[in-house]
């Protein structure tokens, strides 16, 4: 029991940064903006969101707390910027969705390491670390120690740090925005068919760049996540690679989750779940390495039943990964 | 007609500046030769190549880098002109391409750092007699005919035996938790040294061991030293290159010891004590080889009583009492030879279904045949999970 428990557990911690992951690029698969570059924008949030608090810190600061949103403000801007590269150069020029998405992949990933070793590297202790203060902050839990010391529940569902609750969060509020209010409705049929929307009075340049930078932000959280969380991540120290692979988890998931928010929660919670299954439920026969694909296999599965069937709510978004052109209605 | 003319004697001209070329060439090469077997290389002509497997700032190539320019110090070499180093050299054929470019820069060894770089080294090898090609962690230069090519590594189990001492110490739910790279003799060597060390301060302590199958993927690590706490251990230590499994620990209100790199910075209220190799020991023994003409010893393991391994400094705030006096006196042990690491009664089973049974009183003498660790049993009180 208490193995399963802490199994979920673990199960959890490892599904946030991949919800923050999936809910930013779904956000800007909507729009109808395949952006590939999510591993990049993590590796570009993760970065920011820990170098920030680490030169507060250097100069001189003290409070965890303004440590704590130096690093969310950084990893957002950071990330959001990236997300306005590809924005430019997707929605403005009109470049090539994937090879503009895969550009930002391989930036990301050499900005993050590049700055994580040399910041790293110039410090005397050879890290880039944030304190002790600052590292609890992100990994301690935020509801008080008798919610957190019931039995089973307390453990399961209260003894979470407030990043687990803010990837949540955000899932719910974006399963209302898509499908419950005029704007969310709007940036559909932005995804769905630029040309309509655009008679429509609707501007597709607008939309598109708005949900493409704000989603490119929240990737940014997924990769703040994992350079903070300890469980799940590296603890608040920078290592070379970090994020290693998480981003095209989250590409995955978004086609896993049939770019549904709500399915996003618990699809996320199945990678989580069998990132870290092995550590606690152990297989004899099954190689370690299965474990490590099965995610990319459900992935190609679910692609095959989703074209299969032809449900329509069940769709990727029909002009997902082009470009629009007025012109050319 | 003129053109018939001219074309013979481009013709001409090639020929003679080809024949022109191969002298030149031969006769380097054997002045390279002589120097080599006879008087050693001047200091101011040595050149020496150094192939990392990742980047420079990562720990285990940072010591080696530190090794090497500690060596150059010692023996009044200058590392900037004299060493060339490539990092982020994989193992692949872009190994082979360093090499090559090495090679064409005109040095006379070349080392480098990674288990899978050997075949590319011994692939190079016959071509270049004169090149000495040392291979850290290899295990094929006593294998192969080869004379110039080398293997190097040092006894790491030793200093594991003893951080394992500040382990054992430690613990009070008498678990100690391992996150292991992957099920090399290597790395089972090492983590056995590790329990042991522990249990020869506390007969009770058991070890679990999970293995991530990456010799550097920090989130993996993470999720397995979080599991390991998880099943009761307190203590953590690692045979992987990152500093995850160390601030998972300390998240978790558990201790850790660390590899490769003192990780009381980033780690600072876990991290016990770390074990480390110098490399710089066998850099500064190569180097002097070559500079004095005396060939290189086909296998080379330091150990830790010259100085090839060793514990980084302990974290007086948190360690055990009476941990720095048990190291000391096991360490003097190791030293003068007193002590075996690997001392029956001993009993476990390797892969292969092998067993080892050690009475009282015997022990497994390891890095016999070669520098590269060979003990892979899994001996009792030590489980693998997955």
């Amino acid at each position: 029991m208490n193995n399963l428990i802490n199994f979920l557990t673990a199960g959890v911690l490892a599904a946030a940064p991949l919800l923050f992951g999936v809910l930013g690029e779904l956000l800007t698969e909507k729009s109808g903006n395949l952006n590939l570059g999510v591993e990049g924008m993590m590796f570009m949030g993760g970065i920011a969101g820990i170098v920030g608090p680490y030169y507060y810190e250097k100069a001189g600061g003290t409070n965890p707390y303004v440590a704590l949103l130096i690093a969310l403000v950084c990893a957002l801007v950071c990330a959001g910027l990236g997300a306005l590269v590809f924005s430019v150069l997707t929605i403005t020029l009109r470049a090539n969705q994937n090879v503009t998405g895969l550009a930002l992949t391989m930036f990301g990933t050499g900005f993050g390491n590049y700055f994580g070793e040399a910041i790293g590297h110039a410090d005397p202790s050879g890290f880039l670390s944030v304190s002790t203060s600052v590292k609890s902050l992100f990994n301690s839990p935020v509801f008080p120690d008798p919610l957190v010391n019931l039995p089973v529940v307390g453990k399961l569902l209260f003894s979470h740090n407030f990043m687990v609750y803010l990837a949540v969060i955000l899932a719910v509020v974006l399963a209302y925005f898509l499908g419950r209010t005029r704007t969310g409705l709007n940036l559909r049929s932005v995804g769905e068919s630029p040309a309509t929307a655009d008679a429509a009075g609707i501007s597709v340049t607008k939309y598109r760049y708005l949900a493409t930078v704000i989603g490119g932000a929240i990737t940014g959280l997924g990769g703040l996540y994992l350079v903070m969380n300890a469980a799940a991540g590296v603890g608040g120290a920078w290592v070379h690679d970090c994020i290693d692979g998480y981003g095209w988890l989250a590409v995955a998931l978004v086609i896993f989750a049939v770019w549904s928010p709500k399915r996003a929660l618990w699809c996320s919670l199945i990678f989580g779940g069998l990132a870290c299954m092995r550590y606690y439920y152990p297989i004899s026969f099954i190689p370690a390495s299965i474990y490590d694909i099965v995610p990319y296999i459900v992935t190609a599965v679910v692609l095959v039943f989703v074209s299969l069937k032809r449900s329509r709510s069940n769709q990727p978004p029909e002009s997902l990964g082009l470009s629009y052109f007025r012109e050319e209605r | 007609m003129k053109k018939r003319i001219l074309a013979l004697l481009m013709a001409g001209v090639l020929a003679v500046g080809l024949t022109a070329c191969g002298g030149t060439a031969g006769e380097t090469e054997e002045t390279g030769g002589e120097a080599a077997e006879t008087a050693g290389i001047a200091a101011a002509d040595l050149k020496v190549g150094l192939i990392l497997v990742g980047e420079a700032a990562d720990a285990y190539n940072k010591n080696h880098i530190e090794g090497m320019q500690a060596a150059c110090e010692t023996l009044g070499l200058d590392y900037d002109t004299q060493v060339v180093v490539k990092t982020n050299i994989g193992e692949d054929s872009t190994c082979a391409d360093a090499i090559g470019e090495l090679i064409d820069a005109g040095c006379q060894a070349i080392f480098a750092d990674s288990f899978g770089h050997e075949q590319y080294m011994v692939e190079a090898a016959p071509d270049y007699p004169d090149v000495q090609f040392c291979h850290a962690t290899g295990y094929q230069s006593a294998s192969d005919d080869l004379d110039n090519t080398h293997n190097y590594f040092a006894k790491i189990f030793e200093a594991r035996y003893l951080a394992g001492i500040a382990a054992g110490l430690k613990t009070e739910t008498n678990v100690l938790g391992y996150v292991a790279a992957k099920p090399y003799a290597e790395v089972i060597s090492g983590y056995t040294a590790f329990y042991l060390g522990a249990k020869s301060v506390n007969p009770d302590v058991t070890m679990l061991v999970n293995y991530t199958n990456e010799w550097s993927d920090a989130t993996k690590e993470a999720t397995n030293a979080q599991a390991l706490i998880d099943q009761g251990c307190d203590v953590i230590s690692q045979h992987s290159d990152t500093s995850a499994p160390a601030t998972t620990a300390e998240n978790n209100g558990v201790f850790a010891v660390g590899y490769n790199d003192d990780m009381i910075s980033v780690a600072p209220n876990a991290a016990l004590v770390s074990a480390r190799i110098n490399w710089g020991s066998y850099y500064e023994y190569a180097l002097g080889c070559l500079l004095s003409g005396e060939a290189i010893a086909q296998d080379w393991c330091g150990s830790y009583a010259e100085n090839a391994c060793y514990l980084s400094d302990l974290n007086e705030a948190i360690i055990a009492e009476g941990t720095k006096e048990a190291i000391e006196a096991a360490a003097a042990g190791i030293t003068d030879g007193s002590v075996q690491v690997f001392a029956g009664p001993l009993h476990g089973v390797n892969a292969n279904g092998d067993e080892l049974n050690l009475a009282e009183g015997e022990f497994y003498t390891e890095n016999e045949s070669s520098s590269a660790p060979a003990f892979d049993y899994i001996i009792d009180g030590i489980t693998v999970l997955s």
